[in-house]
């Protein structure tokens, strides 16, 4: 019934549910008991609600569907942090308390350097402006960091770091919007480019994928026991944001020019593949600097690769990879800008 | 007693004469506080020894105002956004959908010509409205983005040449901007901005001194939906028209407000949008002076807009056919034309009067909360706003105020740029809240409005 906020402007929209409809109203005694403590000050209500380990505020079965038959994810699927602060929020019942405990997060989130307050970094659909910024720890888990002009939308970039920074991509990948539901901040789940909340978590996501796929690319940077970096040069230019699609396993089947050709040969004649994809999807980095840039502008600059070959056996990823790269020297001089690769043993498929 | 959009008796056949249709309704429509100012004044009389307000009585005409949201009741301040629509307005757009709904123009048969009759009655009613002396120099469009694209694309590009200046301000809306940029790359004409004097309105001497013989078009707002100024277009029509330049004026903000005559202004085109002004949304209108018209080529190509069709060309037909290409929003026209009767019936001297009294109120409780900056000028003797305010508190984001503001209070403001980017940017903020009122708004929603923002505003101070 609460009008939605137009489209004409974009917004980052931010709704509750009021009280007496929230479907959590199953939730046990206990926690409710809590909630009608008599709360002196706001600070108060959130340090008491810190203070309270999960045991108490019950923990939703999984996969409930309470009043809407929409099926939720799971809240198990979240990463550990997340599900934390979902619980938070499921236990404080009050609106107002909520936006109490969203702009608590908001203040504590560690302020963003003026330097990372980028284009590529700014969400995008939103009037406040939102900046994410992420990079891999030493344990190549992705770390968040993010900062915005409005409080609200503060609170609720600083649940979204919280909640997946220190996490490892594949896990932050599985996260979908529903866990907002979750929380009881009725944040319209609406996949349009007015959705402030849904962008910067895909934002998030888009970011975390695309650390990885340059770690891929470039090998680790991280001191391994392979003393030796493999030196390739890819990244002249650091790629802007992947444009990749939202769906990541789309595969448009895109028929391979010359170069693509030229690679699979010289993959099938010199590591005698059991398997061999060769997927040029230069299509998702039509935007960046570097595609546009590049010599031999015939397109064809990202490959996905897909090697299943006798001859990495024994070999460490590092070197498999290495192996590729010196096999396509000549193409990564001459305008083929990087390599997604997959490197097995016919053992290990 | 509420005026709510009454479920009609069917009927099974149409009587056969027109007007015997509209007077079985009459009844009916007498009992909803609606449509006749008689009955208006019935209930002032009957009322308490207080005079009731002109919003206190409109607001029963309005259903949708008469709900909660977010547990609160609804404070709905956003008309400069989109107004609401009263009971009779809902009433004829069923009506004709139920009654007599058919194409027009086209048929023979009874529904088309009484459609086709509705259609031009409406026609008639518009131009009655804004007293234009011909309601052939109305053309119904889309809206007033889709008028002012009309008269860029039409008028712009047959008469537009290189070197040829054609003047704005930099508080336009983008439906005044964007389409004056796409026609001047292709034409070669220049775009010139007026800026803002330090009362925040635009510098009218500036503006007076770009006119030149370069000047071939000025297009400028009325009244500004950001900044509540108005402009004096009877001027600029003077200045420009000395030296042969047309005058278009996008009076979106004013045709709805107050008492807009464009045989008095002399406007040269003039847009307008029937969801601002009580009507349903899907229709607006250009008014154009006769003779500009006629040399107009057509904007879109069709049905309708055409005399004869051969395989290899086509003959066009007159204005303002020759701009209505294929089938109109003939139910939300004639919608249109009943929210003209239900605005003429109360009397826009009258609504005008009231907004201006409720815009100070507005102005002066607004601003008389700690740390907010009003953007536009101060009402004065000489200075009048319209009744909105856009504004910004210190230190507080406006969608953060936006979103507290509906949940906790079901106050209605919006928050962004208000589709004027540039204007923004040259007052050097991001974006800005707007409170905008309508006639059916009451002093109570001003009060519930200050009281709600004054709890906002603490409530994210606590936070600092």
């Amino acid at each position: 019934m609460a009008a939605s906020i137009s489209s004409s402007c974009c917004v980052s929209s931010l709704r509750l549910i009021p009280f007496k409809r929230t479907f959590f109203s199953s939730v046990n005694p206990p926690s409710k008991n809590l909630i009608l403590r008599p709360i002196p000050s706001f600070l108060r209500t959130i340090v008491t609600f810190q203070k309270i380990p999960t045991g108490i505020v019950s923990p939703l079965p999984a996969s409930s569907s309470p009043s809407s038959s929409v099926d939720l994810q799971p809240i198990e699927e979240l990463p550990p942090k997340l599900q934390e602060i979902v619980k938070l929020f499921q236990s404080v019942q009050e609106p107002k308390a909520k936006y109490e405990q969203l702009l608590f997060y908001g203040k504590n989130l560690k302020p963003l350097d003026s330097r990372f307050k980028t284009r590529e970094n700014k969400v995008e659909g939103c009037v406040s402006q939102v900046w994410v910024r992420a990079f891999f720890d030493e344990e190549r888990n992705v770390v968040y960091e993010a900062d915005s002009d409005s409080v609200l939308t503060k609170g609720l970039a600083a649940l979204l770091v919280n909640g997946l920074s220190g996490r490892p991509v594949t896990e932050i990948l599985r996260v979908t919007p529903d866990f907002a539901v979750l929380l009881g901040l009725q944040q319209s789940l609406t996949p349009s480019r007015n959705n402030g909340f849904l962008n910067m978590l895909k934002l998030m996501q888009k970011k975390a994928l695309s650390l990885e796929v340059k770690a891929e690319e470039g090998t680790s940077e991280s001191t391994t026991d392979e003393a030796s970096v493999v030196e390739v040069d890819l990244e002249s230019k650091p790629p802007s944001v992947v444009e990749v699609e939202e769906s990541e396993s789309v595969s448009n089947v895109v028929a391979l020019g010359s170069r693509g050709m030229r690679i699979r040969e010289k993959l099938e004649k010199e590591l005698n593949p059991v398997e061999l994809e060769v997927e040029d999807v230069s299509y998702q980095h039509a935007g960046h600097a570097a595609v546009r840039g590049s010599a031999g502008a015939d397109g064809e600059t990202h490959f996905n690769l897909r090697v299943v070959s006798d001859a990495f056996q024994g070999k460490s990823l590092v070197k498999r990879h290495r192996m590729v790269y010196d096999l396509l020297q000549e193409e990564l001089q001459s305008g083929l800008h990087a390599l997604s690769i997959v490197a097995k043993t016919p053992a290990e498929v | 007693m509420e005026g709510v959009a009454m479920k009609l008796p069917s009927f099974k056949t149409l009587s056969p004469t027109p007007i015997s249709v509209a007077s079985t309704f009459s009844i009916r429509r007498s009992f909803s506080f609606a449509r006749r100012s008689s009955s208006l004044s019935a209930a002032t009389i009957t009322a308490d020894s207080e005079p009731v307000s002109l919003g206190h009585r409109a607001r029963k005409d309005f259903r949708i105002l008469h709900q909660e949201v977010n547990g609160s009741k609804l404070v709905y301040l956003d008309s400069a956004a989109t107004s609401q629509k009263p009971a009779a307005v809902l009433e004829a757009l069923q009506t004709y959908y139920e009654f007599y709904n058919s194409n027009v123009h086209r048929g023979i048969h009874y529904l088309s010509a009484k459609a086709t009759d509705e259609f031009e009655l409406a026609r008639k009613k518009v131009a009655r409205f804004i007293n234009a002396s011909d309601s052939r120099e109305i053309v119904f469009t889309r809206n007033a983005t889709e008028a002012i694209n009309l008269v860029a694309y039409s008028w712009g590009l047959s008469n537009l040449k290189p070197g040829d200046e054609v003047i704005l301000t930099v508080a336009e809306h983008h439906s005044c901007i964007v389409p004056w940029q796409i026609v001047s790359q292709k034409t070669g004409a220049v775009l010139k901005f007026v800026t803002l004097n330090e009362d925040e309105t635009p510098d009218i001497d500036m503006l007076r001194e770009m006119i030149s013989e370069k000047t071939k078009l000025v297009a400028v707002h009325h009244v500004s939906n950001v900044l509540a100024s108005s402009l004096p277009i009877e001027e600029i029509v003077v200045w420009a028209h000395e030296v042969g330049a047309k005058v278009l004026v996008d009076a979106c903000q004013s045709v709805p407000h107050m008492v807009v005559d464009v045989q008095k202004l002399n406007a040269d085109f003039l847009v307008a949008s029937s969801h601002k002004m009580c009507g349903p949304t899907g229709i607006g209108f250009l008014y154009g002076k006769s003779d500009l018209l006629l040399a107009m080529p057509p904007f879109l190509g069709g049905g309708e807009m055409i005399s004869d069709v051969f395989l290899d060309h086509s003959t066009y037909a007159e204005p303002p056919s020759r701009f209505e290409a294929g089938t109109p929003a003939i139910g939300e026209a004639i919608a249109l034309g009943a929210a003209c009767d239900y605005l003429s019936d109360i009397g826009m001297p009258k609504i005008h009067e009231y907004e201006v009294e409720l815009a100070k109120y507005l102005y002066e409780t607004l601003a008389s909360v700690p740390d907010v900056r009003i953007y536009g000028p101060r009402p004065s003797e000489s200075v009048q706003r319209a009744a909105l305010c856009s504004f910004n508190v210190e230190g507080l984001h406006p969608t953060d105020l936006a979103t507290f503001l509906d949940q906790q209070h079901g106050v209605a403001i919006r928050s962004g740029h208000h589709c004027a980017q540039p204007l923004h940017r040259y007052l050097g903020v991001n974006a800005s809240a707007r409170a905008s009122l309508y006639f059916y708004n009451t002093k109570e929603d001003v009060d519930s409005f200050i009281v709600a923002l004054a709890d906002t505003v603490s409530f994210f101070n606590s936070f600092k």
